[in-house]
């Protein structure tokens, strides 16, 4: 061949590869972008279980401010930040579900809780690295040293009571009483006692008002020395104090629900308002604490779920997270004195319902990342430092000028899934009316519930109301609310809830999809009643021939619905997934049958049955079952019923 | 001769000294100065069951409420209103290390922490029965001795274990007292005699009465005095219980059993409501006044007022005079009498704070001093009554 011809044959070629080549190219880039916009696109959402994000949900300064160190409880891990470069610095692993954290008096030490190991992380704050592990009680929480570093003291939340532990020893010497959920701690500015605050109200009567309760523990005696109760509210969260010079006061966030009036009017906070206790603590043991309440929510617009809460040293200003509304309020402290002083000491609860209020010290609402948890202020009272759990960020606040400074990106995954798109909707008020509440006001604790009976919009108004419950290992218990008319939970998140609790358009389709997927994928923690090998103590094991028998004890056959396993079958998660009448229903009820609700952990659900009337686990046999209708009980002795009882507590 | 004499009179009166030295010595300080809260200062009507001392808090169950004595005066009588299980209070028990406060009552187990109560009754948790006659503290678990056996609270964990006749080697129910040791607990049954159980090896030891039921002593010192026990201590440096009985006092070294009935040691009645311990003594609290045995030197002495079999109970509040009432090993008695005495002679319970006791009675509960060297001044008053 003609070498022209063969050089012109050779470029033809190249051009045809090149062309190719260039195709290839240009498809390899649409199909990458098209892959990219898919991530991104609502419609074909990344399903992807193995992306963990970091849901930093706590925070503590180094004594100087230099360090931020920052607890990630979905990875089970703590970083350090260098405040003045705003870097992640340092990282260390801890056990499992990290949820609080406190620092020596000296800096040299952290401590971490983590709730699902019942454990303390103690951690060398200059090498970052864990030192020891220290056992608590069941689920620990909040944590704080004492003012000479030499106890440890850590809410938790499952035991309801607060472990003491000695540092030197690293044993715990004591558990005390702490009420129902307690979960967050603060030592006072004096070093004498240690706050602890309780997620839930005290299991009571359904037909009570909600009762919380703060717990005051002698640093010196080391005992509970006061409940001081906050009536009317739950959800009491983080513990500011206020300086001495500036009223020594405590600012605590909390819910105010209005569980007991029928749910048919939302405005003005007819569902429920967020503010915050006001509490002095007495003198002396001898004089009573004054407790007040002031809301935080405006006349048309909520600011949901109160949760950190931290006061200047400077004591010039106090902040406090919404964590529904991605927002932190700014509170004046004198402006709030002033406020204050016009509460007359007979009547501490004035401002508690006073929607009007907040506009007098709230000076301002900054908009913070999603789902603001924690909230923490420098010592030089300059920067605030906010953790927002469903975005992975810290905000920075300057209080000076009272803006965000700038946003601190801890490194989280990028990749948004659907299961953390259905997170982010789930602590979002914003789709409520007038951004009351998100799915998390009702279902604190990531999931469970309020401990709260609720008069809902029933086609009789006032009547069948009914107990708060758990989505925590909902998945496969359907249908779903008490009177089972949710067949499944794309119904009871979309329409329904739109319809009956937001009082708004709710959420489209695809947000319902991605809601119900994360809700599918909340988990129950760790039984504390079931040994980790799964075996079963001799009392469990005496339970669980009773839920599974056939014969009275005078050898009788018990009819098939009457057994325990007949409704509470073990191969649907302890639910027949059907509506049953066990005679539970009063004259209050408009309903008979209602639905079986699944028994996994039971323990940790009081109070119990469709109206919340059984306060314990015994009472729905002692109290509530004259006529065994509920199962055939009454012919059980008290040893047997107490072993039927430690088995389902074991589930 | 005279020197003789001299040498002879100066032993006589060496060996009087020291005879009279061990005489003193036998006698222990007595309880001299007693000062009565009842009614006229602040305590409800009726009986007074139980103590416990917290530092400077003492804590009485009565039959009317559970009652704070502080720093000399009635705080507060807590009530079925302030969240108490029931109004008659007939235990009560402070957790040393939590300093909450656990009382027994007629109508559950009430538990005080930081001022608030919460119950615990039979409808609402493991408790056996919410008649409650008697707790005890054990570290994490809280005991509780009810009409429908004993209960026990892990107070780590919630978790209720009962026990009874149905699962445990019990004659009867009905637990009347308790007393904790380190590895076991002591159990007094009504009727049922002495149950010992061992924590670690879920073994349990019964004591009984070998005459079984008769209320007359066939076997003395070779078992329990009488099924029916009202109180059980025990005593940690002697390994050694002691049960008070509706029919005198038996206590058990580990080998052998040590009686006493009135007609033959100082006890002052048959009918004993509550026993503990301190030391070598036993504190036995009965119908006809307190004794403080020292089972040691078998030393007796008893405190009531002195006009205890004509007490006026139209007038409870009314002063007496005390009477002590000592009882020596070889059975000669002295008695005399105190200025104070105790509000009455029907004693219940009785609880230690340092050097000075606490007494509840049927009509007032006393604090009681003891003023050593003190018994010459009384002695003019002293008779020998052998």
């Amino acid at each position: 061949m003609h070498p022209e011809k063969r050089e012109v044959k050779a470029n033809r070629r190249r051009g045809y590869f090149l062309k190719v080549a260039i195709v290839l190219l240009l498809a390899a880039i649409g199909l990458g972008l098209r892959e990219t916009r898919s991530a991104a696109s609502p419609a074909n959402a990344l399903w992807n279980p193995d992306i963990r994000y970091l849901d930093p949900v706590a925070l503590a300064l180094s004594p100087d401010g230099s360090r931020l160190y920052v607890v990630c409880t979905g990875r089970d891990l703590v970083l350090a930040v260098n405040t003045r470069t705003r870097f992640v610095v340092g990282r260390v692993q801890v056990g499992r579900k990290p949820e609080g954290i406190a620092v020596s008096p000296d800096g040299k030490t952290l401590y971490v809780t983590n709730e699902w190991s019942d454990s303390v992380s103690e951690i060398d704050a200059s090498s970052f690295h864990v030192r020891r592990t220290l056992k608590t009680g069941w689920n620990p929480v909040g944590v704080t040293t004492g003012r000479e570093g030499k106890f440890l003291y850590t809410a938790n939340t499952l035991g309801d009571d607060i472990s003491v532990i000695n540092l030197a020893t690293g044993k715990e010497v004591k558990r005390l009483a702490g009420g129902h959920f307690p979960e967050y701690v603060a030592l006072s500015r004096n070093g004498k006692w240690v706050y602890v605050s309780n997620l839930l109200a005290r299991v009571a009567p359904p037909d009570d008002p909600p009762l919380s309760q703060l717990t005051v523990v002698s640093t010196a005696k080391q005992i509970v020395t006061n409940h001081i109760m906050v009536p009317g509210v739950i959800q009491l969260r983080h513990i500011a104090q206020v300086p001495a010079r500036d009223g020594g006061y405590l600012l605590i966030p909390f819910q105010q629900p209005h569980n007991l009036v029928p749910l048919v009017q939302i405005q003005q906070g007819w569902y429920m308002s967020h503010g915050m206790a006001v509490i002095r603590q007495p003198r002396t043991d001898a004089q009573k604490a004054r407790v007040m309440e002031v809301l935080l929510d405006n006349i048309d617009q909520a600011f949901a779920d109160g949760f950190g809460a931290a006061c200047a040293p400077d004591g010039r200003v106090a902040l406090v997270t919404a964590s529904g509304a991605n927002v932190v309020s700014v509170i004046d402290i004198a402006k709030l004195n002033q406020l204050l002083k016009q509460v007359p000491a007979s009547d501490p609860e004035a401002l508690a319902h006073r929607l009007d209020s907040a506009r007098q010290f709230v000076v301002r609402r900054l908009k913070t990342g999603r789902n603001p948890t924690a909230v923490v202020i420098s010592p030089d009272s300059h920067f605030a430092y906010i953790a927002n759990r469903t975005d992975d960020t810290v905000t920075v606040v300057d209080l000076k000028q009272l803006k965000v400074a700038s946003t601190i990106n801890l490194g989280g995954p990028r990749e948004i899934t659907v299961e953390r798109r259905g997170e982010q909707l789930f602590f979002d008020a914003r789709f409520c009316y007038q951004d009351q509440l998100a799915c998390a006001s009702c279902h604190p604790h990531v999931g469970f519930e309020d401990g709260l009976v609720w008069s809902l919009e029933t086609p009789e108004l006032g009547r069948d109301v009914v107990e708060n419950r758990t989505l925590l290992d909902i998945a496969g218990t359907s249908p779903f609310d008490w009177p089972g008319i949710n067949p499944d939970l794309e119904t009871q998140d979309g329409p329904r809830t739109a319809e009956l609790i937001f009082r708004s358009q709710g959420f489209s389709p695809t947000q319902v999809r991605d809601l119900v997927t994360y809700i599918r994928s909340l988990k129950l923690p760790p039984n504390p009643h079931l040994a980790p090998d799964g075996h079963l103590t001799h009392a469990q094991e005496m339970g669980r021939k009773l839920f599974f028998r056939t014969k009275t004890n005078n050898g009788t056959i018990i009819p098939l619905y009457d057994r325990c396993y007949y409704c509470h079958s073990p191969l649907t998660h302890y639910t027949s997934r059907v509506l049953m009448d066990v005679g539970t229903s009063t004259k209050y009820d408009t309903v008979k049958s209602w639905d079986v609700p699944q028994l996994q952990g039971a323990y940790m659900r009081a109070p119990y049955l469709h109206n919340g009337e059984a306060m314990t686990l015994e009472g729905i046999w002692t109290k509530y079952n004259p006529d065994d209708k509920h199962g055939i009980t009454s012919d059980m002795t008290k040893i047997q019923l107490s072993d039927l009882i430690e088995f389902l507590k074991a589930l | 001769m005279k020197r003789l004499l001299r040498a002879s009179f100066l032993l006589t009166a060496g060996l009087l000294v020291v005879a009279s030295g061990i005489a003193v010595a036998q006698t222990p300080p007595l309880y001299t100065k007693w000062v009565n809260y009842t009614t006229a200062n602040g305590m409800p009507k009726g009986e007074d069951y139980s103590l416990a001392v917290n530092g400077n808090q003492i804590w009485a169950g009565t039959e009317n409420g559970l009652v704070l004595i502080e720093n000399g005066r009635v705080r507060k009588v807590f009530t079925t209103a302030d969240g108490l299980a029931g109004q008659a209070v007939l235990a009560v028990a402070v957790d040393k290390q939590t300093g909450e406060v656990w009382a027994g009552t007629f109508g559950g187990l009430s538990r005080f922490s930081g001022g608030q109560f919460r119950s615990y009754t039979n409808l609402n948790s493991g408790l056996a029965n919410d008649l409650v006659y008697a707790v005890a503290i054990q570290g994490k678990y809280v005991w509780a001795a009810t009409a429908g056996g004993f209960s026990r609270l892990n107070t780590y964990t919630g978790e209720w274990k009962i026990f009874n006749n149905q699962n445990s080697p019990f004659t009867e129910p009905w637990g009347y007292g308790i007393a904790v040791g380190s590895k076991k607990v002591y159990l007094a049954l009504w009727g049922g005699g002495v149950e010992v159980y061992d924590i670690a090896q879920h073994y349990w030891r019964p004591y009984t009465d070998p005459d079984d039921s008769f209320e007359i002593v066939l076997y003395r010192n070779q078992g329990l005095i009488s099924m029916m026990v009202s109180s059980i201590a025990y005593n940690p440096e002697a390994k050694m219980f002691w049960a008070g009985t509706y029919f005198g006092l038996s206590g058990y070294d580990g080998r052998n059993w040590h009686n006493y009935l009135t007609k033959d040691s100082g006890l002052a009645s048959n009918f004993v409501n509550g026993v503990k311990t301190q030391g070598d003594i036993v504190w036995v609290s009965t119908q006809k006044g307190l004794c403080e045995f020292n089972y040691k030197t078998n030393t007796w002495v008893t405190y009531r007022p002195a006009d205890w079999r004509a007490l006026d109970t139209a007038k409870p509040d009314k002063a007496h005079r005390g009477e002590i009432l000592i009882t020596r090993p070889d059975g000669k008695k002295t008695r005399m009498e105190t200025p104070t005495s105790l509000p009455h002679n029907y004693v219940l319970n009785v609880a230690f704070q340092g050097n000075t006791i606490w007494v509840a009675t049927a009509d007032g509960v006393s604090h009681g001093f003891r003023q050593p060297n003190k018994e010459e001044q009384h002695n003019e008053s002293a008779t020998n009554r052998r």
